[in-house]
């Protein structure tokens, strides 16, 4: 505790000679952003590279950091977990980077942020919603909204909507991400009083669902909650259709991808999914970011995007708050971090180093992600 | 035990639907490899590649050129055909005129089978492809409360008329007889004025066909194009083969359909089935074996194919 109040105090001291600060700061800050970048699971990777990369030519074009300059290495996980260990080997041994920003998947997070611990490297994760992500250690953030923070808001708004007493639950077993989704959502159902009436499951590289699907809607269930990887869950959208569900069906954060809407097409609609960000967010930052976004790419950005710019920036502001490109010194300003405008609102790290605000439940209308009222 | 899901007669129909249409999926794609394996007593690792590589080209031709279901069958099992014809003449033909033994040759098949999926990844990427629906309606028909897509009546009718296609040719033709001839003795068929090698090609050629057959029908009814769609296969396929009576093509039918109904049984009556149903569907294979251990219709070698 006193070691902490002395380290607030020298934050106080530090943001308020900030200029001096940045004044120590070195012309180039290596920062490495490991991300899925091959594979169905660039389909999350690619829009928060591009979420960063916008945001770092944003920072690096507005002196935020005086002379310096943030020199990002962007490198591909390939949503593996060996590739994972090894792509942060390499960004801390070699390239000798100040922060991580990544990875993509929570499966790579658990296998890799262990290395940047005990380097002593902090990283930031926009996408990993896995519970005990941070719980790896003290230099180990995100600013992506845990399972936690996010499935029970949604659920209680499908509850409001619809008449919900029986839920059934569909999850991969061999993917850490779903199967800590899946937890969460099985406690929150129970809190509500939501009987969990069937629970299944499926192993990577399965690709027919029809079985699982069956044996959950021969329960009757009110609702269905999945969770699932893009690569499974247009399948598991298709089949379900396929073999009789109607019914409402809640999708994890696998599920907010413009992916499941261009494959699944119809058999996305009506899918309710708890989101961190939505395009038409009134934030200020939010706006400006959505209309950069669009300016650059010439597309439409998506949570994970929108995670990724926020978390360039969320970096971008502890370096400057440290004035130092010193790794201990970045996690220690990043952990101070309070009330940043950001485009994902308001942003402050709670206790354990997660994002604290609001999630926003999303439906899919027409072939798009509608706020959910 | 979920019991009360036991009882359910619509179920478990609906089960056996889903299990007969998962096992007509594994016996199409174990067709070609046991009568390659019956005719030339080698195991072709690169089966696996040559399917995904049949998917690709269907997906290719349907997806982008916007070629009919038909259309499409045809070009994929012509690519496999061509193929796996390829295979034969760089990867064991070369060995057998070596007089290499048959490890060699799967050794050779293993190499392949990584070039081959390396290739694809290169090319198309490791994004998984799916046919739009526009290639074969996903809308199911009911009969009395058990749901069939038009994906998996075509999986089933296909196998069956493979099947009884493949047994013609094989027992009726000439060239079928050739074929049987080499599988019982090469040496004898080669002193009795057959064209060995030509024969092994025409092998080669059809098994190529089947795995294209597969590789579309796979696509169809699981949606899921990808180059690594072929290592979920392989193992399974392998099983079949040997649950047949390696070399037997009504036994890779037969072998298929068990596997696949014994797989669906294990999601659907077991807690837990998805994440033993490998475990369940090798021990059954075990204890198959165990009983018969030429397969199912296996018979002693040489009369084999």
């Amino acid at each position: 505790m006193k070691k902490g109040t002395f380290l607030a105090l020298m934050a106080l001291t530090g943001a308020s000679f900030g200029s001096h600060a940045a004044a120590a700061l070195p012309p180039a800050i290596k920062i490495g952003a490991v991300e899925s970048l091959t594979g169905d699971n660039a389909s999350y990777g690619i829009p928060i590279r591009k979420g960063i990369e916008l945001a770092v030519a944003e920072i690096n074009a507005s002196a935020m950091l005086g002379k310096s300059k943030i020199v990002l290495t962007v490198m591909d996980d390939k949503a593996d977990k060996q590739e994972g260990i090894s792509v942060f080997t390499k960004l801390i041994n070699e390239e000798k980077v100040s922060a991580i920003i990544g990875p993509t998947l929570s499966s790579t997070a658990f296998a890799a942020d262990p290395i940047a611990q005990k380097a002593g490297v902090p990283v930031l994760g926009t996408s990993t919603t896995a519970l005990g992500i941070t719980a790896m250690g003290d230099y180990i953030f995100r600013d992506s909204l845990p399972q936690a923070a996010v499935i029970p808001g949604t659920l209680a708004k499908v509850a409001a909507k619809h008449n919900v007493k029986k839920a059934a639950l569909l999850f991969e077993s061999t993917n850490e991400y779903s199967k800590s989704e899946a937890d969460v959502f099985k406690s929150s159902l129970q809190k509500m009083g939501i009987q969990l009436v069937a629970s299944e499951s499926y192993s990577k590289g399965d690709s027919d669902f029809r079985t699982q699907l069956s044996k959950l809607n021969a329960r009757k269930p009110d609702i269905l909650v999945f969770c699932s990887l893009i690569g499974e869950a247009i399948p598991v959208l298709q089949q379900a259709r396929e073999v009789g569900i109607t019914q409402t069906i809640v999708g994890g954060n696998g599920f907010n991808n413009p992916n499941v809407l261009k494959n699944a097409k119809e058999a996305a609609e009506g899918l309710v999914v708890g989101s961190s960000w939505f395009i038409e967010s009134t934030v200020p930052k939010s706006r400006t970011f959505v209309a950069a976004f669009r300016k650059k790419y010439g597309s439409d950005p998506d949570q994970f995007a929108a995670q990724g710019y926020a978390g360039a920036y969320i970096m971008a502001t502890a370096i400057k708050n440290a004035g130092s490109a010193d790794r201990a010194a970045i996690r220690n300003a990043l952990a101070r971090l309070q009330n940043l405008d950001t485009a994902l609102g308001t942003f402050s790290f709670d206790a354990n180093r997660d994002p604290q605000h609001a999630s926003v439940p999303l439906i899919v209308q027409n072939g798009h992600y509608t706020l959910f009222q | 035990m979920d019991l009360s899901l036991l009882s359910d007669p619509v179920f478990l129909l609906q089960n056996l639907v889903d299990g007969l249409s998962r096992g007509a999926l594994y016996a199409v794609y174990a067709m070609g490899l046991t009568l390659i394996f019956g005719v030339l007593d080698i195991i072709n690792l690169a089966h696996a590649a040559t399917f995904m590589w049949c998917a690709i080209t269907g997906w290719v031709v349907m997806a982008v050129f916007g070629l009919p279901l038909a259309g499409g069958l045809l070009i994929a099992m012509l690519a496999g055909a061509c193929l796996c014809l390829l295979l034969e003449y760089v990867a064991f033909r070369p060995l057998r005129r070596e007089g290499a033994d048959r490890l060699s040759a799967m050794i050779s098949s293993i190499g392949m089978s990584l070039i081959l999926v390396s290739i694809a990844e290169a090319v198309f990427g490791v994004e998984t492809r799916r046919f739009p629906n526009s290639v074969l309606s996903p809308k199911p028909f009911h009969l009395g409360g058990v749901r069939v897509s038009p994906a998996q009546i075509l999986i089933m009718a296909a196998s069956v008329v493979l099947m009884g296609a493949m047994g013609y040719f094989i027992r009726r033709t000439p060239m079928g007889k050739a074929i049987r001839a080499i599988a019982a003795d090469q040496k004898a068929a080669r002193l009795l004025g057959i064209h060995v090698e030509a024969v092994i090609a025409i092998t080669f050629i059809t098994a190529g066909a089947l795995a294209g057959a597969a590789g579309i029908l796979v696509g169809l009814l699981t949606n899921n194009i990808v180059p690594d769609m072929g290592g979920q296969i392989q193992l399974r396929g392998l099983a079949v083969v040997i649950l047949g009576g390696m070399g037997n093509m009504e036994g890779a039918v037969l072998g298929g359909l068990i596997l696949g109904v014994i797989e669906t049984f294990t999601i659907a009556y077991l807690p837990g089935g998805s994440d033993v149903k490998d475990a369940v569907v090798f021990l059954i294979l075990f204890l198959i074996l165990f009983v018969r251990p030429n397969g199912i219709m296996g018979r002693r070698s040489g009369e084999r194919a």
